[in-house]
């Protein structure tokens, strides 16, 4: 856990050390999320819902998003890469050393944009998220979950470079559908797209089912979310784990 | 009590092969490699040892194999007591290993804080490490590129900051997959000396893959000859030179621009004027006799005798491995 | 002044353009994948405004009808543009360009060249999804003389969409990472080109400004003939997106030469 720290502390300190490249990235994707909210602040100014979807759930959500990709990209950024790492050969130095592989994987980048991610969630769900006092407390535990979610399924889909060489730029696009999915209302899955986004691509729990549980929150959600967050985890660990002992010629 | 030991090493690799379409997928075909075909040898504490061979000879495969990363298909190996592939983190802690293609230092990070980092992760108490660090510091001459970040430093600087990074938790044997690769040949050198010396104060085992057979002349002890998955010699250094070339290498400097010498076993090799380079098989001519007959034509500046350089040696080897 | 040569200009990037079509064809399971994506944006797409749909009666509104069928057409141009910006991060950063520069092309006509091949062959290879979705969605489709124009149209506008993001691309002279230049780009292009809703549901002023700006010219003009395919409309795309290509075909070969400059002068 410290050697995790310390290497984490190290890639953030290297993403901020050219200011000029961090002021860009950072008000980069500021005004990037900007662009989104207003897109769907003029939308909801029109149409008003989304089968019960209004706009402070849409901000809620969008925040929840923003926050949960900013915080993997800055404490885990390394996830972005980890297929192209594994392609590359660069856990064969990782191996001749005594640690975990994986956790210094994604220890290994910390990408600065995330920030301007992280800080426009915050305010998000501050003055637009219509949240109230009491639903402070949860927060922490729904972000926590959010992100060993989103982090679980990065894991997941990189690993897929143990088997298949083409896989670095399908596991990026498979982050960019779970990104895509969490974009949208989340009142509109149903049938076969709500199977999809609480299985293949979980964006039904890293952020719709969040704000079902801050809107109403309840044991079995609260529950659910806890259980996705570990079996998300555990499925990343079985892949990895799986995936190097290939890698190893096992 | 060995450093290392091998016993019938062997490591096959499966690929599928392509080019059949869809077929692929409903019936896979594998085709079948073997790296390594039962490799065995021992290395005892402090010994220097070259593991050399043409390229998919199956020296890399070794490597990896005895430094944990990969799983042997067959036969069995110790390194300081403890089998590779199973007690990966114990032997780590005792191992340094320097990928030559394969930096293992934070590019953007300055040199002291991969050092900081590396302290971490092999666990090292502060104190000690410091210590460490400030003597290999010294004999490296790290002190000017301790504050830049690694990719700012040159080809030789940074395999410098490599080789420390490898011995800074104090380990008992020393891996290194082509360290002079790349290098220019002051560069080489500084890293060949400073290898040695740190193997001598700190009584280290050294294994070392290479393709530069100054790396093996200048740094090991004993070679390890292997091809085709196979190991084809396993001799000391000088024995190696010795036994597959009967022969010696003189060199004649002349006042004369030409220098002819008709002799049995003696062949002439294409030089510059004033010089001449004769290939001397000492099977059918004996040395002095050829600087007798050199010496009895007069003009003769000065001679050198040596022995051929390890590359015909090497070459000389895979030839005859080729022809098995 | 020297003339510039136009004639051979113009035989290099259509050259450059076939390499950006053969290089496409041959990464097959990247052309999947993009396919797969489509299918995947449409399918949220058509819940989405689905599910609109039955609430904007009620409040009022009324969506045009047909509005799948021009999301259909922005999604299918802005997934056909290939990203181009990367190219030119990547050459840049790390000094491919100045061997480029000892070709009788200049290196950023080459690029645009290679990267419209490239669109081409994605355009080609998304039409099927293009035609399960319009096909199977519930609106009436303008005649087969306006798909001309729309195809024309289409290709154009992803031109332009090309010269944006290359735009952002060449800030890679002056910034380490053109991420956040292209993500801006991208944002503009889908909220002022309209990429979910035609520019015209916006408020007045805004709406009049998207209509103006090459992001328009991207996306809504191409896509705006499929709901209003009479001939007034089909004239002024074309003459936007002729506009725009021209404008912004200037104003990248100015920023190159000032970002070409600058990497000669003090390098990177």
């Amino acid at each position: 856990m410290l050697l995790y720290i310390a290497e984490i502390v190290a890639a953030i300190r290297i993403s901020l050390a050219d200011r000029t490249n961090f002021t860009v990235l950072f008000s980069g994707m500021v005004l990037n999320n900007g662009f989104v909210l207003l897109m769907w602040f003029m939308f909801f100014a029109g149409f008003r819902s989304v089968h019960g979807w209004q706009r402070a759930d849409m901000a809620l959500q969008i925040g929840i998003l923003a926050i949960t990709f900013g915080a993997a990209t800055v404490f885990a950024g390394g996830y972005r890469d980890m297929a192209a790492a594994i392609l590359r050969g660069d856990l064969d130095a990782r191996l001749t050393q005594p640690s975990a592989v994986l956790p210094r994987l994604l220890a290994q980048e910390s990408g600065p944009h995330g920030w301007g991610d992280i800080l426009v969630g915050v305010l998000l769900l501050a003055f637009a998220a219509a949240l109230r006092w009491q639903d402070l407390p949860a927060l922490p535990f729904i972000l926590a979950g959010s992100l060993a979610i989103f982090i679980a399924s990065g894991v997941l889909f990189s690993s897929l470079a143990f088997w298949a060489g083409g896989a670095r730029s399908f596991a990026r696009d498979l982050v960019e559908f779970i990104l895509l999915f969490g974009s949208w209302p989340g009142s509109i899955w149903s049938g076969a797209t709500r199977l999809v986004v609480y299985t293949l691509l979980p964006a039904g729990f890293v952020v719709v089912l969040p704000v079902h549980f801050l809107r109403a929150p309840s044991l079995v959600e609260g529950g659910l979310l806890m259980a996705a967050a570990l079996t998300y985890a555990a499925l990343a660990w079985a892949a990895f784990t799986t995936g190097l002992r290939r890698y190893r010629g096992a | 009590m060995s450093a290392i030991t091998v016993r019938d090493l062997r490591k096959q690799f499966r690929y599928a092969k392509s080019g059949r379409g869809l077929r692929n997928l409903i019936a896979p075909q594998y085709t079948n490699i073997d790296a390594l075909g039962g490799i065995s040898f021992t290395i005892a504490p402090g010994e220097r040892v070259a593991l050399i061979g043409p390229n998919g000879a199956g020296k890399s495969t070794t490597l990896k194999i005895l430094t944990g990363i990969l799983l042997p298909s067959g036969g069995n190996a110790t390194v300081l007591g403890l089998t590779p592939w199973q007690d990966r983190m114990a032997l780590a802690r005792r191992i340094g290993v320097v990928f030559g293609q394969r930096p293992q230092l934070w590019s953007e990070l300055p040199v002291r804080q991969s050092f900081a980092l590396l302290r971490r992760i092999y666990a090292q108490d502060a104190a000690p490490f410091a210590t460490r660090l400030d003597a290999l510091s010294e004999r490296f001459d790290l002190a000017p590129l301790m504050a830049q970040p690694v990719n700012r430093l040159s080809l030789g600087q940074r395999m410098r900051c490599e080789v420390v990074a490898s011995l800074l938790h104090k380990p008992d044997v020393l891996f290194l997959d082509e360290p002079t690769i790349g290098l220019d040949i002051t560069a080489k050198t500084t890293i060949r000396d400073l290898i040695n010396a740190q193997a001598q104060s700190d009584g280290l085992t050294v294994v070392l893959t290479s393709h530069d057979t100054r790396d093996i002349e200048l740094v090991c002890e004993r070679v390890i000859v292997v091809n085709a998955g196979r190991i084809v010699v396993d001799q000391a250094t000088e024995t190696l030179r010795r036994r597959f070339l009967a022969r010696k290498l003189v060199t004649l400097r002349s006042a004369a621009p030409a220098i002819t010498l008709d002799l049995p076993g003696v062949s002439a090799r294409p030089a510059e004027p004033h010089i001449a380079m004769l290939d001397v098989d000492t099977r059918i001519a004996r040395i002095d006799s050829v600087v007798a007959a050199a010496l009895s034509l007069g003009g003769i500046e000065d001679i050198t005798i040596e022995d051929p350089p390890m590359e015909e040696v090497i070459h000389e080897i895979y030839a005859a491995a080729s022809a098995r | 002044m020297k003339p510039t040569p136009l004639w051979p200009w113009l035989r290099g990037t259509c050259a450059m353009a076939r390499v950006g079509v053969a290089a496409t064809l041959s990464a097959r399971t990247v052309l999947l994948g993009r396919a797969l994506f489509y299918l995947l944006v449409m399918t949220v797409l058509t819940r989405f405004w689905t599910t609109v749909a039955h609430e904007t009666s009620a409040a009022g509104i009324t969506l045009p009808a047909g509005i799948l069928a021009y999301v259909a057409i922005t999604e299918w141009i802005a997934l056909s543009v290939p990203a181009i910006h990367l190219r030119l991060e990547d050459d840049i950063r790390f000094g491919a360009v100045e061997a480029h520069l000892l070709r009788p092309i200049p290196y950023l006509l080459g690029q645009i060249g290679q990267t419209i091949g490239a669109m081409l062959v994605r355009l080609a290879l998304l039409s099927p999804g293009l035609g399960v979705v319009l096909l199977t969605g519930e609106s009436m489709l303008p005649p087969i003389t306006a798909w001309l124009s729309i195809i024309a149209l289409a290709v154009l506008g992803g031109t332009v969409h090309i010269l944006l993001i290359a735009l952002a691309g060449l800030s890679a002279f002056w910034v380490r990472r053109t991420v956040a230049a292209y993500l801006v780009m991208q944002k503009a292009i889908f909220l002022l080109g309209g990429l979910f809703i035609p520019v015209t549901f916006y408020p007045d002023w805004l709406a009049r400004f998207a209509r103006g700006s090459p992001f328009a010219a991207s996306l809504y003009w191409p896509a705006i003939v499929v709901l209003q395919p009479d001939q007034s409309t089909v004239v002024m795309a074309f003459l936007a997106v002729f506009a725009w290509i021209v404008a912004l075909s200037l104003l990248c070969a100015a920023i190159w030469h000032a970002g070409l400059h600058r990497l000669l002068t003090q390098g990177i």
